[in-house]
Formats: C-alpha cells, sequence, structure tokens
C-alpha cells in the first residue's frame, strides 16, 4: 500500500467518523426541546406520553432530517460554487438565487397568501428565475469571460431583486406581513413537516447524488478551462450541469428553510482545511460538516432561551467567527 | 497514412479577424515541431484547434478528422501544456499531477492506486519526486512548470503540445525545461509547442513551422528552414544566424 492509498483510506475512516458524529448528534437532538420543559427530554416519557410521541414523530424528527439534508445541501453547493468560479469566497446565493427567493416569499407573503406552501413555492419560482435571469444577462454582456459576465449578472439580478424586495417591505403590513418577511429572511426549520419536507428531501437527494459522483470533475472544472478540455472533458457543458445541479438544491431547499447564510461559505473551507482541496473527499466532507453545523444552530436555537432564535442569525454569528478564526490562522497562509 | 496533417486550415475569429489562412503542415510521429512567430503570429491559435479546443474539419489524426473523436479518447492522444495553470486551490502535486488520469477513468470514477503510481513516477521524472504532498501554491515559476509537465506525462499521450513552455522562465529554470523536453522526445513523444524564442525553437524542435499574420512562411526541418533571410522576414527586424562552437546561435 503506497503513500497515496494510506491517505485515501485515513480520509474514508475520518469521514466515516464524522458520519457516524452527525447520526449520533441527530439522535441525541430529537431528544432536545422544549416539551415537557426546556432542555433533554426524558426517553422514558416517550413510552409513556402521547404527545411526546407525536412531537418526537411529527415535529422534531422531520425538522432534524430538514436540518441534516439542507445542511448537506448547503455545503456541497458552497463548495460546488467554489470550485465552478475558481473562487474559494463565492457562495450559493451568488447568482441572483437567494434574493430572487427572498424577493418571491415577501411576494407571495404581502400579496397574496401567508401559508407556508405558496411561500416555499413562490420562493422557488422566483429563485430559479434569478438563475434563469443571470445566465440570460451573462449571454447578452460584452465584457469578460463566461463565468466573470455570469457574476456580473448575478450581482444585478440580485440587486435588482434587493430592491423590488426592498419596495414590497415597504408597503407591506407592519405588524403582521413585515415580521413574516423579516422571519422568513433570518431563516427558520420550523415549517418542516413530513408534506413539507418530502418533496424537497427528493431534489436535494438527485442534487447531492449529480454532485457527490461528478466530485473528481469538479476539481478539472476548477483549472484552466483548456488543461480541463485537454484531459477529456466537455467543460462548458459540465459546468452548467453541475451549477444547475447545485442551484436547484440550493433553492429548493431555502425555499422551506428561508435564507441561511455562511454554511455554504465556511464549510467547504473546513473540509479542505481537514480533508485537503482534492474533492474527492473533501466535497463529502463539506456535506456532512454543513449538516452538522445547520443541526448544531438549529438544536441551540430552538433550546437556549425560551422563544427561538432564528436559524439564520445563529448561522451567521458562527460562521462568521469561524470564518474570522480560519483566515487569521497562520496554516492557512497561501492556500484557498 | 500521414500522423497529424492539417490540410488548408483557415481560422477567423467571430470579430472578424482572420487567426490563420490557409495552413498546411504535416507532422510525423517521434517529432518535435516548434511553430515560431511573433506575438499575434496565430500560434495560439494553432495550438487550440491542433487541441481541439477550436473545432476544425481541417486537422487530421491518423487520417480521421479530430473533430471526430471522443473527448475522453483525444485526451488519451493529445495533452496540454499551457502556458499558464489557474490555482485557485491548495491542490498538492500529487493531486495535480493525477488529474492527468482524467481521460482513463470511467464518466463518475476518481484515481485508482494504479493511477497514483503513474502520477509519482511523472513527478520523479521531472525532478518533483519527494514533494508529493506540497501545496502548489508553494511552487516557484520553474516549479509550476515542471509540474504542468509532470501531469501531462503522466495523460500518457502520445502528442503533447506546449504553450510557450519558457517564456517567463530564468535561463537556469529555461535550461532545465529544455532538458527534459528533449529527454520526452527522445522517449518518443511528439512535441509539438509555440515560442516566439528562435534559439529554445533550434534546440529543442526537428522541424519548425514559421509563422507570421496567419500564414505559414516556411515549414521543413530545422536546418532547411532557420535562415537569415526568413527569420528576418518573420521578426520584421534584421537576424543572423551563425555557427559557434558547432552550436547554431541565433541573434
Amino acid at each position: 500500500m503506497n503513500e497515496y492509498e494510506i491517505q485515501k483510506r485515513y480520509k474514508m475512516i475520518t469521514l466515516l467518523v464524522l458520519i457516524a458524529l452527525s447520526v449520533i448528534f441527530g439522535i441525541l437532538s430529537l431528544f432536545v426541546g422544549r416539551y415537557p420543559k426546556a432542555g433533554f427530554t426524558p426517553l422514558s416519557l416517550f413510552y409513556t406520553d402521547s404527545v411526546a410521541r407525536t412531537i418526537l414523530i411529527k415535529i422534531r424528527l422531520p425538522r432534524v432530517v430538514l436540518a441534516l439534508a439542507a445542511g448537506a445541501m448547503l455545503g456541497a453547493s458552497g463548495f460546488t460554487f467554489q470550485l465552478l468560479f475558481s473562487n474559494p469566497l463565492v457562495e450559493p446565493g451568488f447568482l441572483g438565487i437567494s434574493q430572487g427567493a427572498a424577493f418571491g416569499a415577501a411576494l407571495m407573503i404581502v400579496f397574496a397568501s401567508t401559508s407556508s406552501l405558496a411561500v416555499q413555492i413562490s420562493a422557488m419560482v422566483f429563485g430559479l428565475l434569478g438563475l434563469f435571469f443571470s445566465y440570460f444577462l451573462s449571454t447578452r454582456f460584452r465584457f469578460g469571460g463566461a463565468l466573470l459576465r455570469l457574476v456580473l449578472a448575478g450581482i444585478a439580478v440580485s440587486a435588482f431583486f434587493s430592491s423590488g424586495l426592498g419596495v414590497i417591505k415597504l408597503v407591506a403590513e407592519p405588524t403582521k406581513d413585515l415580521q413574516d418577511i423579516t422571519f422568513w429572511m433570518m431563516g427558520g426549520l420550523w415549517n418542516a413537516s413530513w408534506v413539507s419536507i418530502i418533496p424537497i428531501l427528493a431534489v436535494i437527494a438527485i442534487a447531492l447524488t449529480i454532485l457527490y459522483v461528478n466530485r473528481f470533475t469538479l476539481n478539472l472544472l476548477s483549472i484552466n478551462e483548456k488543461t480541463s478540455f485537454s484531459l477529456g472533458l466537455n467543460p462548458k457543458r459540465q459546468r452548467i450541469m453541475l451549477l444547475i445541479a447545485a442551484t436547484v438544491g440550493t433553492t429548493f431547499t431555502i425555499s422551506v428553510t428561508g435564507l441561511i447564510g455562511w454554511v455554504g461559505l465556511i464549510t467547504p473551507h473546513i473540509a479542505r482545511k481537514t480533508f485537503g482541496s482534492e474533492a474527492t473527499h473533501a466535497l463529502p466532507a463539506s456535506m456532512i460538516m454543513g449538516s452538522f453545523f445547520l443541526l448544531l444552530c438549529d438544536s441551540f436555537g430552538r433550546t437556549i432561551l425560551p422563544t427561538e432564535i432564528p436559524i439564520g442569525l445563529l448561522t451567521s454569528l458562527f460562521g462568521a467567527l469561524i470564518f474570522v478564526i480560519i483566515l487569521s490562522s497562520k496554516s492557512q497562509e497561501g492556500k484557498a | 497514412m500521414t500522423f497529424l496533417s492539417i490540410d488548408r486550415l483557415s481560422y477567423r475569429y467571430p470579430a472578424g479577424i482572420n487567426a490563420l489562412r490557409s495552413v498546411t503542415l504535416s507532422i510525423e510521429k517521434g517529432s518535435s515541431v516548434a511553430i515560431l512567430g511573433s506575438n499575434g503570429a496565430g500560434k495560439s491559435t494553432l495550438l487550440d484547434i491542433l487541441l481541439g479546443y477550436t473545432s476544425s474539419t481541417s486537422v487530421f489524426l491518423y487520417g480521421k478528422p479530430l473533430s471526430e473523436y471522443g473527448r475522453k479518447e483525444l485526451g488519451r492522444l493529445i495533452a496540454l501544456v499551457p502556458q499558464k495553470e489557474q490555482f485557485s486551490f491548495a491542490y498538492t502535486l500529487l493531486d495535480y499531477t493525477l488529474f492527468g488520469r482524467a481521460p482513463y477513468l470511467s464518466p463518475m470514477g476518481s484515481p485508482t492506486s494504479t493511477d497514483s503510481l503513474i502520477a509519482y513516477e511523472a513527478l520523479a521524472k521531472v525532478g518533483l519526486g519527494g514533494f508529493e504532498n506540497r501545496s502548489i501554491t508553494a511552487l516557484s515559476g520553474g516549479e509550476q512548470q515542471l509540474l504542468l509537465i509532470a501531469r501531462a506525462i503522466a495523460q500518457e499521450s502520445e502528442i503533447l503540445l506546449l504553450d510557450e513552455p519558457t517564456s517567463s522562465l530564468d535561463p537556469a529554470n529555461r535550461k532545465r525545461i529544455l532538458t527534459l523536453l528533449k529527454q520526452l522526445h527522445a522517449e518518443g513523444k511528439t512535441l509539438i509547442f509555440t515560442t516566439h524564442d528562435a534559439n529554445f525553437a533550434y534546440e529543442l524542435s526537428s522541424d519548425i513551422a514559421l509563422l507570421k499574420g496567419g500564414m505559414l512562411l516556411g515549414y521543413g526541418k530545422k536546418e532547411e528552414v532557420v535562415k537569415s533571410e526568413l527569420l528576418t522576414t518573420l521578426y520584421d527586424t534584421q537576424l543572423t544566424v551563425t555557427e559557434i562552437d558547432g552550436r547554431t546561435i541565433i541573434y
């Protein structure tokens, strides 16, 4: 066994340990909540109390499953975006997707319906429209290369949706609609129910599978396009396919969770720092770390105070702290 | 059958600029061909076409149009050493060299231990053995060029396309690359490289194509092509070809 195989085996074992830790933490977080009182719910209660059982199966379990799936999706799409754009500072909301989804959610809340399903569908549709507009605009731009045009188009589309969102917030009814919009934009998993998450889980599973099986190709798309072409790739086609998988997965995720920042930015960094930049192990590591991070923030947010803290606030707080630590660490010099 | 042939190749950019005009070349297997010309002569365009990156129906490999080869199939036949690589992430030298194995992997596969042995050998060949776990971001310009060649060696292709392989290197690294490329040529690789350095072209090549304004000014064995008059026309400046101690020098 040469050094390459030893390292590969070591990374695989580490990944399996991380998966086991996430599953154990997921199981533990099922017992955390505010019923019958804030803190840890004793196991025996689930045998005797039917309300506790209902809460476990219909509220906590879908919520934990959503946290794991959404975290994996955001971690994977962040990693993918960074490689596809050859830029370690890119995150999933880059192509007008997040702002589009926020606009869609706000539009539905103010002008049509505040039902969760309606808001999710509107957020999803406008998130995808954000991507479509970004791509369409990039084909009209007469400046720079294809990637730069896409980034610039994404910035422009995000700005359009942001200003639209501002107008909606201006006309929103302050005591109800404005609060709903604000809460949606701060992110949260309180909407999780089996009915709402099963279609999302199916999309996330497909998107993650596409990204996972193409993880070696992702490496090749992060280098010079002519080199990746010479290595037998069709870089333009494969880049678009992976971009669509990451974007659709992200859009479906945020349609149900609201805006959750920083997961897609920091977990790829931590994954690369732990497993090296090569995506074979770093991509699944980013997925697992995303799951773990989101689960941790959600469990913290729903137990630490009498009222629930929106998860987006916690991911931003912890994410920014971790980001500062990573970028300030000595071992990060010259690395991406 | 000609190994690699270009038949009356013309190429015009979408903006309307004629990059190449009726270029015809016939390249033998195992030869080392320099594409020599000044900036804007069409060298890089020609290299892009030979790679298949810019589509054309005028290039034939083993008598078959390049455009009819599958992407992976072509990756096993032609490797590229670009002038500069885009290193946005801290891959290790081994990671990057293993990228050269991509044309041999199944669509969703990743490198095996056999691939890793080939990559280790390629790194050792270019003198980077023992540094497999070093980050590519810590390499000097010369070492980066060696790494690009190592990745191309790991690709095990018959043809090596090199875009200005020594343009930004100091004399010591230039010599190092020259020695390595001569060794690869001696081992049977077909080298096709662009350069504006006539001395480097003469040292490494068996044949030279002179390209000016997208047109072929001359093509043949280097001893037949490298003449003061032709080079003076090529570069629009007086150049002299002379022999000192058995070595041909162009100045």
